[in-house]
Order: structure tokens, then C-alpha cells, then sequence
């Protein structure tokens, strides 16, 4: 039922919104949350509990209310007390089936009994054979909202599921926008310093908010003086998560208009804490049924949405804010039938109803009728983020709660309800001297300082006041509401022999719901300190982790920057249908349809491919030879001006690195190319061995990957083709031998350089031209060729074509264990070389005959069968037994047979041995060693033309 | 506000006037350009007019050329600019130590070899080694950010403090005018030269080439919410000193 108007309401009484409540139509006022519009509407119960499917209602009507998770469109498990309503909302209970009021799940509330915490630990075990189905039933029970499978494209989520974050330095960071983190933001924005105050409200004030007139003008007077300065920037609707080292805090903020949720990234020069105090509640029997809530819950729906919370209370009480809630219950005309002050030393025993409490028996046995019993037995200090700073707080006996320690480092400086009691004049001096402290350390705290001035040690402290120490009555009653844990839960834990918090919240799950324990820690700590027979201060409790409340996966994950590379002639291949292959970050033409179309081209006439992802690295210096000599297996010194020279390089245990093809194009200029994706570990080899090993060798490395774009043209066509767009080289056989380098003019490009190589077998020369100009000499070049035939390949083209020539890619046809002579490459070791890396284990490797395998090609006799990648080679005999693998394999269109390359113990891989090849169907198929690696043309006498 | 200019086959079948001759040699930047599209010195340019308070311009077709040389030589006492720091020289080109031992030179679309010439000048001679890469002109994407929200806009895909502070305050600011540093936007890689043009805060973004559309894309996106918008390329956005405007028929 909606109230007349109250002086610090939050609603718009001249803003109706209509939304839906589990699909009937609702009406709320602008300023409403979920949970106040309905409760104005008369609805008691919100949802049904985790476990037992209880039904609950409102407990604190805040940012914490364990009642009220409600599924919002397609946004699951939504905080129904703390969500503003949005015209058209669709809200739907979450956890109950077939409905709310009906919940069939309820049974398992006569199971109590049999799940008792951690059943799941002794039951739906044995049989394994039945977890599947043990899965599906503990599925439909498990609680939470439902997420629309694959995308939404239009999602009624606020932002409509766009995340991102951002990075903020600010040099004092407060957390809590209640009247001392207002004034120490005050404070420190006066002496220059810039803050963020960071609320988890949509509204500065913390408790001010729902106070008498005088913390309504306090309120209004903060709120303008923070407006107006300069220097804070407010962030509401946002959390504190985290503050990790260095005062690296993290900020989770909602509420904006294009942002579903934005993690702000921090690093505050101070961290001031000011999160005021969280109302306990308090452990009875029938401590769930609706209509049993906190006092600042009824004060909140009182006085900020004009809610009349029930007609009929009883309210129990034992400090100035429960007293404050009686008094807005009367004023709000609810009967108030009696006020138990436990000051005073009264108390209840239990509340009694089903569905919603309609009775209170009191500890001196009356009984009381009633539709509503409010309770303010306490408060919880949310320490969290000083646990996190390294703090370790103190439990004040005689003030019930828990207060800062002394263990916060200089930069992390506590304020307000959480450092002590007060008047609010009180609260708000030490608020202004915590930040004006603040703001001095933060602005010190930079490596630009100007006359630094020593920052005063010394604020002034806040008394504490005795506070009765209530955690639980006579009876047994929930302790964890969000995780459905009794206090008998506990007792029973501590009995089976957990006897530390840490042990039995584990055992029982008890703060690990989305509450994270601000509603149950110290009832938990209370309630097996009492079983154990311990002061609670000696148990303690459970160690206070980030996020200090749930945050979504996908805020962390932000905007997913997935870095990608595009080459010049990009697109083009896109215009001319390539079919994409993710190559790490590159994105490449696999194939343009029929990729044994292309190899046929390539090998009748010519073809383009785009090879702008190998690596190249630019090499200046007089010092050049020495670096390659070190660094490749072979002889590299004596490579002239215009020469190629195919490289390998191995690491210092002998392993296969990387290869590329090296050539000289100057005196004192090289240029070495890589794989592809071994471009950047190379680079960091070559600089990590000039810089480490040889900083008195002058060369200077420049990695060129993509300041070329680079075009391999190969075919029997190739020269011809090259010939009308190339000047200044001389294209003839005995001018432009194979393995050699040029430079000139391409198209009209000038500073482009070529090198006869030959990657597929065929007469070929690869392009690298300065790449802005990569797509105009591309579309040259497809245009001068087109009588000659000329097609693009692609990159599944050019694996087929190596494979038939038989050259090895590294990493697919070497693995971390492949030394040089495994691979085949001992034409290439030059073990006469003073020094190279690898060398020692290479000599070694070369004296001792070990029985590492061999690499060799292979062909299976069946010619249509084309082994899958990886497939093991198994001994004829014992099939169980591995002697090798098959590494690459191809249909090959030029042979029209399979054809691969593999890897064989060195007892098989004589020429002609027949071994067996295991498909991952299991299948057993044979296949012949053959001579040599190469498949096609094993002399290259087409290469060398 | 669309966060993108990639338009896939844009290049090859766009027929737009505005290109040059068939068979002329045409340079291109990784970025697709923002329409309509232009031929400037020799390069395809977006000749888009923004006017908002918050622009991106592809700045690519300038000159870049990368030196190496070591600090406390000949060179480096020519450049007269220290690691960390960004300058303009007597010429009118932004000299940036971008390293240790390297510099960026950044000059108007065509200079690439005269700027080089000029630095190989004072090198020859010497002893030292001294390697002057003018390629680098093509290995590079460039783009500048110009507009009061920009650090905002970086705020969001880059953790180096851009921020300004009030006179009052003790500390100054850790990213002034004239800064240039190598660090993470958007997970890649990247060169952040802070280069103020005509009083509004401005930022030079630089990586390798073949990223050069994913950092322009993450850009637009950050800065949807500030209303940013793509910028033509002129002489006047991207190097902004006035001796390098040309004749060619820039505005």
C-alpha cells in the first residue's frame, strides 16, 4: 500500500510506469525499485529460496536483499531491491516452478531432514552410471535466472549487453557516498587533489537518506557542495570490487545509458573506505517467513518509496535505529503492538506462519499477532576492503561488531560508521580530516612532486558505544538466506568435527551466496564459536576476497580485443570469394574454391599467392655475418652481394627453431625472413643474442614484416609474366639465377626487391614490394597475366605443393624434440663452423646414434586413402606400440595419389620398409617409406630453370 | 554511429571518380577510408569533413622514417631529441625518440627520402653505425586523435595516465605536451605521441601496418559514446605545421 507523501521519498508520484510482474501487468512510479513497486502493490512474496524453495520476501530492501533476485527480461538474477522499474519491464520470479505461489520444488522442504548441509557430499554419488540423470534432476532445481541461448541481437538488458572499461588514476578514491565519504571527497577535492567517490546507491547520502529533517538538510547540503566542486567526479549505481596491490582498485559501474556494466581499472593515490554499517539480522526459528525484515529495511521503504510495509508489527530492538523504525511505522500507520527493547533485556523466541509470518512468541512466552516483525539487533562492519589492504580487524566485545585494526598501509585510510560511532557533526569532522590526510599522501605520492610537505599522521578517532552483542535467540533459525543454512546446520558441522570458520563454511556454504557474507559472517562466526565453546574473537572470520559483490563475466571481459592482421591485398581476396583462414592473428586466403584447381594452375601456368605473414627482419651492419653464422645451422659469411641462402636455426639444445630463406642485398644490408609465425619469437632470438651475448657487434635489426607486402609468383609462366611489369632487372636464366636477389621496379613501384626461391617446386620468384603499394602491383599483376593464365592460390595450395616437393614446415613436421638430423638437415649443419648455437649438442648428437626418429615420406599403398594428420605409426606386430607419426598428408592432385610426411624409428626408415599407419577410427593402414621427401620432381629440374 | 569504415571489396569495386587514372600507381593505407575518397600525393585518402569536437584522422600517407644510432653520437645530437620526448626540428618534421636508440621522423606524404638524405648526411663520415630506414614509411599505420575528450576516449583502451591536473595540485601531469611513449592500446602494441595542434590536446597513435584497421576500429568504438567521427587526411590535421601544406590542392 502506497503512503501520502514523504519528505525525503525518492518517487515521482507524477510518473507512472506500467511494467509486468510474471506476466501480469503492474503499475510503479518512476524512482521505484522492483521490489518497492510491487511491495506498494501488496506483494509479500518475491521468490523462492535456493534449497528448500521457501518463500521469501523483503529482508534489508537494498542493494543486499536476499528475497528479491528476480529475472528482468532477458537479464538473469537481478537484484529486484536495488533495479530501478523501466516502463515495459518484464520481471519474472526466478527459482520457482511452475510458479511463484505454487512451487512444486517446495517438497524438498520435507526432505529437510535428509539435506541437511552437504548432502551432496554423501548422496547422488553411487551409482556413477546414473549421474547423468542425477545431473538433469539437480539441474532443474539448481536456482538462478535463465540466459536466452546463442545472441541477442536486441537484448532488454540496460546497454543491451555492450561491456567495456576504462582506466582512471585518481589521486584519492572513495568508497561510500554516505556523509563521510561526501565530506572526505570535500575535503580532498578543496586542496586540488582529484577524486572519485564511488556509490552503491543511485543516490549520494547513505543513511541520510531516510533520516528526520535534519539529515534531510545535511543531506541536501553535502549533495550541492559536492555538485559544485570541481575535481569529483561521482560515479552511482557502482561498486568497489576490489582493491588489490598497490591501491589497484577495481570499480564496477552500472546505470549507464549505452553500458550494460563498466569495470573502471584504478590506480588511486589513496584509498579512502567508508562503506558505513550493514544491518544484521538476527537468528531465530521462522526468521525467513515474509514479512520479517530489518529496521532500515522498513525505514527505507517508509520514508524513500512512501511503502506501508504492513498493518500489524512488532519490532524488536536494541539501538536508535530501531527505535527510528517504530517510530516510522507509527507515523505510517501501522499498529505497532509492541516494541521489544533487548536493552532492556527482552527478547523473542520465534515467529510463526506459513507463507508469511502472521504471529511472534516472545522470550517471556506471550504471544503477539502480527503481519510484519521487524527486528535491529545490530550491525555488521563491511570490512572488506581493508582485509584486502592487509588489514585485520578487531571484534569490540562491548560494541558488538568489528572495527579497523592497525594494519592498513599509509595509502588506505578508513572513515565513518565503520571507524566509529558518532553524532552526525561528528562523523563528518572526521570524514573531512581523513580526507583532507588523503588528498595530502595522494598528491605525494606521484614522482612529480612539488614541495612536498610532510602529511599529518594524526585524526582524530571516533568513539565506539556499547552495543548489546545479538546473534541468535533461544531457537535455531536461517542464518544464510541466499544459501538456505541454518544455525543448526552449523551446530551439526561443528559436531562432525569442522571446527574453524574456514572449514565449515565450506562444509555448509554458509556467506558464499551473493550476499559474500555481509549478512551472515558474524551470525556464522557467532553460532560456532558457541558450538566450539570459543569467544568469537579467537575464531574470527572467513578471509574477505574480491569482488566484494557478484560481477558478470562479462564485465571483466570488456570490449574482447582480439588484435587482428589484414594484409594490402586483404580486399581483394574478399572480392574474389577466398574462403578465410585464421592464421594466430592473421586472417589469409585459404583457398578461392578448388584448391586442386590451383595447384594445377600454379604447376601448368602461373599462379599468385600472398605470403605478406612471413617474417622479415631488415639487417644492417658490418657485423651482419658474424650474427647469421651464430645464429643459423649453416655457413652464412661468405654469401655474396645478390646471394640467397636457405637458413635453419636451432636452438641451444639442437631442437629445429625456425627456417628462412637469408639474402644480401648490400655490403652492409640483409634481409632474413622467417616462418610466419615464428616472425616474433625470432626477432626477440636475434636481439636477445646481439644484446646479451654481443653488444659489441654493430648491427641493427628492423623488423619489416609488414612494411612489405609480399607476393610469391610461381609457375612455368612466372618469368613471362614478370617480364612485362619489371624494369631494371635482368630476367634471363644466367643473369637471374635460382637463389639469387634483385632489386627493381615492379608496376611502376620502385624499391621492390625479388628473389628466385622456391617454396612450391616451381620456376618462382617472390615480390617484396613496399607495402601501400602491395594491392596496386597485386591487380598489375593479375591483369598482365590473364593470357597466361594466371589464378591466385591460396595458403591450403601452396601446403599441398610443399608437401609434393617434400619441404618440411616447422612445427608441423618438427616438434620440440626434433634436432636438426632428425629433421634431414644434416647437408645443412656445418659443424666445421667455429661456433654456432646448438653446435655443442649437434656434435654430440652427431657421435652418439641415438633412437630419435627419423623424418621420411611416406605414400600409403592404397593411393585413395589420405591418413588424417597426427595419426600414429604403430609397430606391424604389436599395435599397441608407437614408432612414429604422420605429420602432413595430402591428396595430391599433380600425382593423384595421398602422399605425406612422417616421422619413423630409425630401424624402419630404410627406403621401401612398409609400415602401419593407426586412423583415429582405429582402422590399421599401410604405407611405404619412400627415398626421398620430396614427392614430385625430386630433382628439381623445373625449380632451377 | 557506425565503429567501423572496413567495407570489405571497397577498394577494388568502388568506381568513384575521385580515384586515380587506371594503371596510375596508388598507394593505400590498412585503414579503409571514410567517404568520399580522394587521391592526395599519390595516395587514396578519405576527404571527409568533420566538424565535430572529437576526430580521428588515418594519418598513414606521411613520411616515416626510422633511425638507429646510438645516444651521445653525431646523429643524435642532430635530432636533439631525447627517449621519450617528441619534437619538431627546423624543417618542420616531428622528431620522436621512440626508443633507447631510435627515432621516428614523421614529415609530409613524399619526404620520406629527403628527410632521410638529410640525416645520412651528418652520419656519413663518422664512424658509427647508423642505420636510416625510410621503408618504415610502409610499415607503419598511423592516426591522430585531436579533440578536448581524446584522453577520455584513450582512457578507455589504454592504462598510461593522460590526465590533466589543476595548477593548484602538487603533482603535475604524467603525460605533458611533447610526451611519447610505447605501451598497450586495446591489447596492441603501440606508439602514443601526445602533439597538441593549435591548443586542442592531440594524440599520434602508431603500429604495425597490418593492425592498422583493428586500432582505427577499437578507436571509433571507445569514443562512440564522445561522438567521435573519422576526419580526412590534410596537412593541417595530420602534421599541422603550416611549411608543409602543398599545392596539390588541399584545402
Amino acid at each position: 500500500m502506497r503512503l501520502g507523501p514523504q519528505a525525503g521519498e525518492l518517487i515521482d508520484r507524477d510518473a507512472p510506469l506500467a511494467f509486468f510482474w510474471n506476466g501480469r501487468p503492474w503499475q510503479g512510479l518512476a524512482g521505484d525499485t522492483i521490489a518497492s513497486a510491487l511491495a506498494a502493490g501488496g506483494v509479500r512474496v518475491f521468490s523462492r529460496s535456493f534449497k528448500y524453495h521457501r518463500p521469501r520476501g523483503l529482508l534489508t530492501a537494498d542493494f543486499h536483499d536476499p528475497g528479491c533476485t528476480v529475472q528482468v527480461g532477458d537479464e538473469p538474477n537481478v537484484r529486484g531491491a536495488h533495479r530501478r522499474v523501466e516502463a515495459g519491464m518484464r520481471v519474472g520470479a526466478q527459482n520457482a516452478w511452475p510458479s511463484l505461489a505454487v512451487d512444486l520444488r517446495a517438497a524438498t522442504g520435507f526432505a529437510g531432514r535428509f539435506l541437511t548441509a552437504g548432502f551432496y557430499y554423501k548422496t547422488f554419488i553411487k551409482p556413477r552410471r546414473l549421474w547423468p540423470m542425477y545431473e538433469r534432476v539437480l539441474e532443474r532445481f539448481a536456482a538462478g535466472g535463465s540466459l536466452a541461448a546463442g545472441e541477442s541481437v536486441s537484448s532488454t538488458a540496460p546497454g543491451g549487453w555492450y561491456y567495456d572499461k576504462r582506466y582512471a588514476h585518481p589521486d584519492v578514491l572513495v568508497a561510500g557516498g554516505g556523509p563521510a565519504g561526501m565530506a572526505a571527497a570535500l575535503a580532498a577535492a578543496r586542496t586540488g587533489a582529484q577524486v572519485m567517490l564511488v556509490e552503491e546507491e543511485h543516490e549520494l547520502g547513505g543513511h541520510l537518506r531516510w533520516g528526520g529533517a535534519a539529515e534531510l538538510t545535511a543531506l541536501a547540503e553535502l549533495r550541492a557542495l559536492v555538485a559544485a566542486a570541481p575535481g569529483i567526479e561521482v560515479l552511482t549505481d557502482a561498486v568497489v570490487t576490489g582493491r588489490y596491490d598497490d591501491n589497484w582498485v577495481a570499480v564496477c559501474q552500472r546505470g549507464l545509458a549505452h553500458v550494460t556494466e563498466r569495470l573502471i581499472k584504478a590506480r588511486a593515490g589513496v584509498l579512502v573506505v567508508a562503506p558505513g554499517l550493514i544491518e544484521r539480522p538476527y537468528v531465530f526459528e521462522g526468521n525467513d517467513l515474509p514479512g520479517v525484515m530489518l529496521g532500515t529495511a522498513v525505514r527505507r521503504l517508509v520514508n524513500l518509496y512512501a511503502v506501508k510495509p504492513g498493518q500489524r508489527a512488532v519490532v524488536l530492538t536494541a539501538n536508535e535505529q530501531g527505535d527510528a523504525a517504530a517510530a516510522d511505522l507509527e507515523r505510517a500507520g501501522v499498529e505497532v503492538v509492541r516494541v521489544v527493547d533487548a536493552r532492556r533485556g527482552e527478547g523473542i523466541r520465534r515467529a510463526v506462519g506459513r507463507g508469511g509470518v502472521h504471529a511472534v512468541e516472545l522470550a517471556d512466552g506471550s504471544r503477539a499477532a502480527c503481519d510484519l516483525l521487524v527486528t535491529s539487533t545490530g550491525w555488521t562492519a563491511p570490512t572488506s576492503l581493508l582485509n584486502m589492504a592487509g588489514d585485520r580487524p578487531v571484534y569490540a566485545p562491548e560494541a558488538g561488531r568489528f572495527l579497523p585494526g592497525d594494519g592498513l598501509p599509509p595509502t588506505v585510510l578508513a572513515t565513518g560508521g565503520i571507524a566509529g560511532d558518532g553524532t552526525l557533526d561528528e562523523l563528518v569532522a572526521h570524514g573531512e580530516a581523513v580526507g583532507a590526510l588523503a588528498a595530502a599522501r595522494g598528491l605525494a605520492a606521484g614522482p612529480l612532486q612539488v614541495g612536498g610537505q610532510a602529511a599529518p599522521a594524526t585524526v582524530p578517532a571516533l568513539p565506539t558505544r556499547p552495543h548489546p552483542a545479538l546473534f541468535r535467540a533461544s531457537t535455531h533459525g536461517f542464518v544464510d538466506l541466499c544459501e538456505d543454512v541454518t544455525s543448526s546446520d552449523i551446530v551439526a558441522a561443528a559436531a562432525e568435527g569442522y571446527d574453524s570458520i574456514e572449514l565449515v563454511k565450506r562444509f555448509t556454504t554458509v556467506t558464499m551466496g551473493p550476499t559474500q557474507g555481509k549478512l551472515e559472517t558474524v551470525n556464522a562466526a557467532a553460532v560456532l564459536a558457541e558450538a566450539v565453546g570459543q569467544p568469537l574473537q579467537a575464531l574470527g572470520t572467513t578471509v574477505w576476497r574480491p569482488p566484494y559483490a557478484p560481477i558478470s563475466l562479462g564485465a571483466l571481459a570488456g570490449r574482447i580485443f582480439e588484435p587482428v592482421r589484414r594484409s594490402p591485398m586483404q580486399p581483394w581476396h574478399e572480392a574474389h570469394g577466398a574462403v578465410p583462414l585464421v592464421a594466430g592473428q592473421w586472417i589469409r586466403p585459404d583457398h578461392y574454391g578448388d584448391p586442386a584447381a590451383e595447384v594445377h594452375n600454379v604447376r601448368r601456368n602461373v599462379g599468385l599467392i600472398d605470403v605478406t605473414p612471413l617474417g622479415k627482419l631488415d639487417l644492417r651492419g658490418p657485423d651482419v655475418p658474424e650474427l647469421l653464422n651464430l645464429l643459423y645451422v649453416n655457413r652464412f659469411g661468405n654469401l655474396g652481394v645478390g646471394r640467397v641462402r636457405y637458413g635453419v636455426m636451432c636452438a641451444e639444445d639442437g631442437v629445429v627453431l625456425d627456417d628462412g630463406v637469408t639474402g644480401r642485398l648490400g655490403e652492409r644490408h640483409w634481409l632474413m625472413t622467417t616462418t610466419s609465425s615464428g616472425a616474433a619469437a625470432v626477432w626477440e632470438h636475434v636481439e636477445h643474442w646481439l644484446q646479451t651475448e654481443h653488444p659489441e657487434w654493430r648491427v641493427h635489426v628492423t623488423a619489416v614484416t609488414t612494411a612489405y607486402a609480399s607476393i610469391n609468383v610461381a609457375g612455368p609462366a612466372s618469368r613471362e609474366l614478370l617480364s612485362r611489369l619489371v624494369d631494371g632487372v635482368d630476367l634471363a636464366p644466367e643473369a637471374f639465377p635460382y637463389m639469387h636477389v634483385r632489386t627493381g621496379m615492379v608496376a611502376g613501384v620502385a624499391g621492390c626487391f625479388m628473389w628466385r626461391i622456391g617454396f612450391t617446386g616451381e620456376l618462382s620468384y617472390e615480390l617484396h614490394v613496399p607495402a601501400a603499394y602491395g594491392l596496386h602491383v597485386w591487380e598489375s599483376l593479375m591483369a598482365a597475366g590473364a593470357d597466361l593464365g594466371v589464378a591466385p592460390f591460396g595458403v591450403e595450395a601452396q601446403r599441398i605443393m610443399r608437401l609434393e616437393k617434400g619441404h618440411f614446415i616447422v612445427g608441423q613436421d618438427t616438434d620440440a624434440l626434433t634436432k636438426a638430423f632428425g629433421a634431414g638437415l644434416d647437408w645443412a649443419v656445418k659443424l666445421d663452423k667455429p661456433d654456432f648455437v646448438g653446435k655443442p649438442e649437434l656434435a654430440w648428437a652427431k657421435q652418439q646414434p641415438n633412437g630419435a626418429l627419423v623424418l621420411v615420406g611416406l605414400q600409403p599403398v592404397e593411393p585413395a586413402v589420405v591418413p588424417d594428420e597426427a595419426s600414429q605409426i604403430v609397430d606391424q606386430v604389436d599395435g599397441r606400440r608407437i614408432v612414429g607419426r604422420v605429420t602432413s598428408s595430402r591428396m595430391s592432385p599433380t600425382l593423384g595419389r595421398s602422399i605425406c610426411l612422417g616421422f619413423v624409428a630409425p630401424d624402419r626408415s630404410a627406403p621401401g620398409t612398409v609400415v602401419t599407419v593407426r586412423l583415429p577410427d582405429g582402422r590399421h593402414v599401410q604405407a611405404t617409406v619412400m627415398a626421398h621427401h620430396a614427392h614430385v620432381d625430386p630433382e628439381g629440374v623445373r625449380l632451377r630453370g | 554511429m557506425p565503429t567501423s569504415t572496413r567495407k570489405g571489396c571497397a577498394f577494388v569495386a568502388d568506381p568513384d571518380p575521385g580515384r586515380g587514372a587506371a594503371g596510375q600507381v596508388l598507394a593505400r593505407s590498412p585503414i579503409a577510408p571514410a567517404p568520399p575518397v580522394a587521391v592526395v600525393d599519390g595516395w587514396e585518402v578519405s576527404a571527409r569533413r568533420a566538424g565535430g569536437p572529437l576526430r580521428l584522422v588515418d594519418c598513414t600517407p606521411l613520411a616515416k622514417v626510422l633511425v638507429r644510432a646510438r645516444t651521445g653520437g653525431v646523429v643524435a645530437a642532430l635530432l636533439g631529441v631525447g627517449h621519450g620526448r617528441a619534437a619538431r626540428d627546423g624543417h618542420g618534421t616531428l622528431v620522436v625518440g621512440s626508443g633507447p636508440t631510435e627515432w621516428l621522423l614523421l614529415a609530409p606524404p613524399g619526404d620520406a627520402e629527403a628527410v632521410a638524405a638529410r640525416v645520412q648526411a651528418a652520419a656519413d663520415g663518422d664512424d658509427d653505425l647508423v642505420s636510416v630506414v625510410s621503408l618504415v614509411t610502409h610499415g607503419r599505420a598511423l592516426m591522430r586523435l585531436t579533440g578536448a575528450a581524446a584522453p577520455r576516449l584513450l582512457a578507455k583502451v589504454c592504462a598510461i595516465d593522460l590526465g590533466d591536473r589543476p595548477a593548484t595540485a602538487g603533482r603535475g601531469e604524467a603525460t605533458p605536451d611533447g610526451t611519447a611513449f610505447r605501451s598497450s592500446v586495446a591489447r596492441l602494441a603501440t606508439d602514443v605521441i601526445r602533439d597538441d595542434l593549435d591548443g586542442e590536446r592531440s594524440y599520434l597513435l602508431h603500429c604495425e601496418r597490418s593492425s592498422g584497421q583493428y586500432l582505427w576500429d577499437c578507436l571509433l568504438d571507445a569514443g562512440a559514446e564522445l561522438g567521435v567521427e573519422p576526419d580526412g587526411f590534410t596537412a593541417a590535421n595530420s602534421l599541422g605545421d603550416h611549411r608543409t601544406e602543398r599545392s596539390s590542392g588541399i584545402p
